[in-house]
């Protein structure tokens, strides 16, 4: 399918959103089916879009460039002097994105017809994940920011109303509404840098931007300035400090919701809006700066609070916002190929453990780790997967996530200064720990509820499938750093030379670095299972061994109370003063007091009508007097 | 547009008052001909509106269509040729506002069957009202501009007086004296213009041209702006709308928040901007100042209301801000914002308030604290509820985001931290929004609460249609856009690209 058709990638899914969203009580099977089949679809345009991105229908003839696929005007004031067109792009980082989108949504789909089945709102949940792929898909097509913006607060309502999708619970509630604001918080950023963007250049367009940048149309201050707002956006929806909070907290929602919105896809947006903007972060070192701190910061402190949560997908969520900042770190380093590697082969394994551990709870109904134990023995694909999703997640060679993570360290090595890599080597020797820990806690040992263990049982072929085929790409998704991989592909160069033509990246495998990262992972892997083996009471020693540590990790630095107590007191605490004053001043002091005054004066002045002509007869006296003595006074 | 469809121009008010009357000499037990005759001409004017804005041809260099006129008063006292006329023609906002009166009105007549106490007094009161509005969006003679102006803001004191709830009589009074307070301005503001061209006519198209000294302009833009401004709720003079709101019916509140308050936000274009742009240039950062301080202070205020209709009366203070931000802008861009930003706030408003009536009407109760997880026992309400917060915190998409965008990229053309502190507002009203949101319709159904029935079927239709302009005015916005700009662009002197 050629590129220029790369608009029906977002037209498929919406129409189907549209149609089941309204039609799904009468649609057979509440429509689930057409959704499937549309998010199929998908997958195989996507993959024809690629396949005319790397010339592979054309002889191999690959040329890396960017097209920017004319659109329509939206809005068009004063022939050109506000335009907003709606156009597709397509580059290496957007055929990256369209294949991580369209695989893990349709795996998501797929697992979710046995996952979600009996649920109450069953349609609306599938027409939820038409627009969800709708939105996400615009977002990562779009040629200009603004498209992008709307595709990004669309991705933010998906996210909201699945997080809240069992809304009855008050948790859930809870977290669908933190979700929202917080990243609204973000957009908030993000709509002003956009803002800021096109007041000095003029467009919206992305790569026009880029030139007027690199043109040297921006002041360095302004640039600065609206690149660092544009990031606020990113830290929103990407879940970095600090604006890490809602994440954890998502996992209120549906499972298979989590694998695909908030591991793999939506919360990616983030690294890919940088990704982007790239070539203009690298004119502006202090942003491309905070973007790597941020990241680091990110990495290092999710990575501790995964060590101590003990529900199975707050693991995996604090896991995501420590890979996200690995992804960030290397953004900020100026390495877009290392960043947009390792969100490929994370998007894979990570949703691969969110539906392992789905998997886990359709079968025991249950989710916190010291409530499982031994399930090996009852679910045995499950098991596996997901032994292979964490060992990808650790970095153990050769399976995908090694490659990835492999490239960010060595990043972080030759480009960034050496605390930066031995911090961000330590949060890899934490994922390590904590994933032990988790398939330790969850797959070995003894059943620790036994009630539970009894009835768990193997999960049906649509939910083992989708984990099936995800464990095989999150093996061997990472050989696509390899240049004859590439060239087997149809894109010579291994994916250092697709994704960033601005700065080709080739690889390097360095058998010294490599082995150390392996042993590091090793290690991290040994010491979790020296500490656990699989026995929970150990959990409960940690706890005994440092409880003033344990309470800061498990009360995530406190910092959701902060915040709490920042919307309490302050925000709210303004609310209730301006409330109280417009009460008050505006209108009983204001309004009802200019009333009051004026009724005062007339309560005083109707005295002076007496209806007594002795009165009135001296008032026109002392008139006439006044008037004498005016007149003798002028004349 | 053509002549005859100025005649369309003239029915657009002629309808409602001829209507008004027509129902004075109808039986008050006549219920089901009551209906009849409102449901049929809610459903011609609603035709009507459609049809004028799609007529408007924006591509014509003629910016006042459709004008029809005829001399009432001309060479008698103070009145040269052309002295007071009756005279109807229409430019792109105009066009933007009729249509949007259109769709309230036919929303808002749906939804007032309900009422059962004195029903026809309601109406009649009603169209009259809606009657002034159209004409203040036609008239093209000061004289007749402010007599429909006064028309539209009388009927409101006994709607609200008579139908109302709460402190009905407080808040109708209430209204009344500060409204009629600031039209003392708009009268004096009138004259002063009249008197300064000195031509001896009130025709806007001959006032248009005329020429005004700096002076007098930078003297009177100020007095226009707040005489319509606290028809439009303009900070501080706003405090008649929360207050009015909550006492007001469920239609009166839908037209009030829905219409009136843009009727004064199109006497500022219509008097002050169009006549005078050297004041309104002069004056535009005192505006750009007002209206983001009512932004926000509209929007921190509403963040603690537990009454849901005080809460949509201070937002539609803080969205009405945007409006003043956008037109103090001058420039064309946050203008169109402006316009926009009045249609859509007075869709969103009316769908607000339409809802709120839904829940009130039944529960005797809308304190928000005091409901949750509505979403399971009025689902329909839930969803149209949510649209409607969603259009209101603008999500692309829907109508709000389109009109906040243009201001926002309006503000930041001259105003970089008045642009910052608007896209700002915008998360304090995603906060009260969704607080509200997950509080009401989200969590555990309260037992108190499972009597309650869905809305009925004309709320539910009325509530679709207004939905329906919500999308169409988010997702596809360049009809509005053409036909405002252009006219922003051509009719105002002065006025920035």
């Amino acid at each position: 399918m050629p590129m220029d058709q790369a608009w029906l990638l977002i037209a498929v899914p919406a129409v189907t959103f549209v149609l089941v969203a309204l039609l799904n009580p009468v649609l057979p099977r509440r429509g689930d089916l057409i959704v499937v089949l549309a998010l199929a679809s998908v997958v195989l345009m996507g993959l024809g879009i690629i396949a005319d991105f790397t010339g592979y229908f054309r002889g191999g003839l690959f040329t890396p460039e960017g097209a920017n696929v004319f659109g329509f005007d939206w809005i068009n004031i004063g022939q050109g002097l506000f335009v907003i067109q709606f156009d597709t792009y397509v580059d290496g980082i957007t055929v990256v994105m369209i294949s991580v989108v369209s695989i893990v949504a349709l795996m998501v789909a797929v697992y979710s017809m046995s996952y979600m089945h009996g649920e109450p709102r069953y349609g609306w949940y599938f027409a939820l994940l038409s627009l969800f792929a709708t939105a996400m898909l615009a977002l990562v097509l779009s040629g200009n920011l603004l498209l992008l913006y709307f595709a990004w607060e669309g991705v933010g309502l998906a996210s909201f109303l699945l997080i809240g999708f069992y809304w009855e619970r008050q948790s859930a509630a809870e977290a669908a509404k933190k979700a929202f604001i917080t990243t609204r918080i973000g957009d908030v950023g993000l709509l002003i840098g956009i803002v800021l963007l096109w007041r000095q250049a003029g467009t919206f367009n992305i790569q026009e931007i880029i030139n007027f940048a690199e043109a040297g149309g921006f002041s360095n201050t302004y640039l600065t300035v609206a690149m660092l707002f544009l990031f606020a956006g990113a830290v929103g929806k990407s879940a970095q400090f600090p604006l890490h909070v809602w994440l954890p907290d998502a996992m209120e929602g549906p499972t298979p919701v989590s694998a695909l919105i908030h591991a793999a896809t939506m919360v990616v947006a983030g690294v890919y809006l940088v990704a982007r903007m790239m070539p203009v972060f690298d004119l502006v070192p202090v942003a491309r700066d905070y973007v790597l701190y941020t990241g680091l910061v990110t990495a290092v402190m999710a990575a501790t609070q995964g060590l101590v949560t003990s529900d199975i997908k707050r693991v995996l969520a604090f896991s995501t916002v420590s890979q996200l900042g690995f992804m960030f770190v290397a953004l900020g380093l100026g390495n877009v190929t290392a960043a947009m590697f390792h969100l490929f082969t994370h998007a894979f394994f990570k949703a691969l453990l969110f539906l392992g551990s789905g998997s886990v709870i359709h079968a025991t109904h249950h989710q916190e780790v010291d409530q499982l134990g031994g399930l090996r023995h009852k679910m045995p694909i499950t098991t596996a997967t997901f032994i292979i999703g964490s060992m990808a997640l650790a970095g153990v060679i050769p399976l995908a996530g090694f490659w990835s993570k492999d490239e960010i360290l060595h990043a972080a090595m030759t480009d960034g200064p050496l605390p930066v890599y031995l911090l961000l080597a330590g949060s890899a020797v934490l994922t390590a720990i904590y994933t032990t820990r988790l398939v330790l806690l969850t797959f070995f040992g003894e059943p620790k509820d036994h009630h539970a263990y009894e009835h768990a049982h193997e999960s049906p072929a649509l939910i083992t499938g989708p984990l099936v085929i995800l464990a095989t790409l999150a093996t061997v998704s990472g050989f696509v750093v390899f240049s004859s991989v590439g060239r087997m592909l149809g894109f010579p160069g291994g994916i250092g030379e697709v994704v960033f033509t601005h700065e080709p990246h080739a690889f390097v495998f360095d058998i010294v670095f490599a082995g150390t990262a392996v042993a590091s992972a090793l290690a991290g892997i040994g010491i979790g299972i020296a500490y656990w083996k699989g026995d929970a009471m150990r959990a409960v020693r940690a706890r005994q061994w440092a409880p003033e540590l344990h309470a800061l990790l498990v009360n995530r630095y406190y910092l959701d109370d902060l915040y709490q107590a920042v919307i309490d007191r302050v925000v709210l605490g303004l609310g209730n003063v301006v409330a109280l004053f417009d009460k008050r001043v505006v209108n009983e002091s204001g309004v009802d007091g200019g009333a009051q005054t004026v009724s005062w004066f007339g309560m005083r002045l109707k005295f002076l009508q007496t209806g007594r002509i002795p009165n009135y007869a001296l008032a026109m006296a002392v008139g006439v007097v006044v008037l004498a003595v005016m007149a003798l006074q002028s004349a | 547009m053509t002549e005859t469809d100025g005649y369309i121009l003239i029915a657009l008010f002629a309808l409602p008052l001829g209507v008004a009357l027509l129902l004075m000499l109808l039986p008050s037990r006549e219920r089901s001909a009551l209906m009849a005759i409102t449901g049929l001409s809610s459903l011609v004017l609603f035709g009507l509106s459609v049809y004028i804005f799609a007529r408007y041809d924006y591509t014509s260099t003629e910016q006042f269509q459709g004008v029809v006129a005829w001399t009432w008063l001309e060479n008698v006292g103070f009145l040269g040729e052309r002295g007071i006329q009756f005279k109807v023609g229409l430019d792109g906002i105009g066009s933007a506002m009729v249509l949007l009166t259109g769709i309230v009105i036919l929303a808002g007549t749906w939804v007032s069957w309900k009422i059962q106490r004195r029903t026809k007094d309601f109406f009649i009161l009603l169209y009259v009202l809606v009657g002034g509005v159209y004409g203040t969006f036609v008239m093209l003679d000061m004289f007749f501009f402010f007599l429909m102006y006064e028309t539209s803001l009388l009927p409101m004191y006994l709607l609200i007086a008579v139908w109302g709830s709460t402190r009905k009589q407080y808040g109708a009074m209430k209204l009344m004296m500060m409204l009629l307070a600031a039209s003392i301005l708009i009268f004096t503001g009138i004259f002063a213009i009249f008197t300064e061209a000195g031509v001896g006519t009130f025709d806007m198209e001959v006032l248009y041209a005329a020429e005004y000294s700096t002076t007098m302009q930078k003297i009177f833009f100020p007095m226009i702006a707040l005489g319509c401004g606290t028809l439009g709720g303009m900070f501080p003079f706003h405090s008649w709308s929360p207050d009015g709101h909550a006492a007001a019916p469920t239609a009166v509140s839908m037209l009030h928040a829905g219409v009136l308050m843009k009727v004064g936000a199109f006497g500022i274009i219509r008097l002050g901007i169009q006549v005078l742009p050297e004041g309104a240039v002069y004056w535009g950062p005192a505006l750009i100042t007002v209206g983001i301080v009512a932004a926000l202070y509209g929007a921190i205020s509403a963040l603690q209301q537990t009454d849901m209709k005080l809460m949509s009366g201070f937002s539609s203070v803080s969205h009405m801000g945007y409006v003043f931000v956008g037109l103090g802008t001058m420039n064309v861009i946050g203008m169109t914002g402006a316009v926009l930003q009045m249609f859509a706030h007075g869709i969103m408003t009316a769908l607000f308030f339409l809802l709120i009536g839904g829940i009130y009407d039944q529960a005797h109760n809308r304190d928000i604290t005091n409901f949750s997880g509505m979403a399971k026992q009025m689902p329909l309400w839930a969803i149209f509820f949510i649209i409607g917060s969603l259009a209101s915190l603008g999500l692309p998409g829907l109508s709000g985001f389109i009109a906040e965008l243009h201001i926002f990229v309006g503000a930041f053309r001259s105003y970089p931290v008045v642009g910052g502190l608007a896209i700002l507002t915008a998360a304090i009203t995603t906060t009260y929004l969704i607080r509200m949101g997950a509080q009401v319709f989200f969590g555990e159904l309260s037992p108190r609460w499972t009597g309650l029935k869905e809305l009925t079927w004309m709320e539910r239709a009325g509530a679709t249609v207004l939905v329906l302009s919500i999308l169409a005015l988010g997702l596809w916005p360049a009809p509005w856009i053409d036909r405002i700009a252009t006219t922003l662009a051509q009719t105002i002197p002065g006025v920035s690209l």
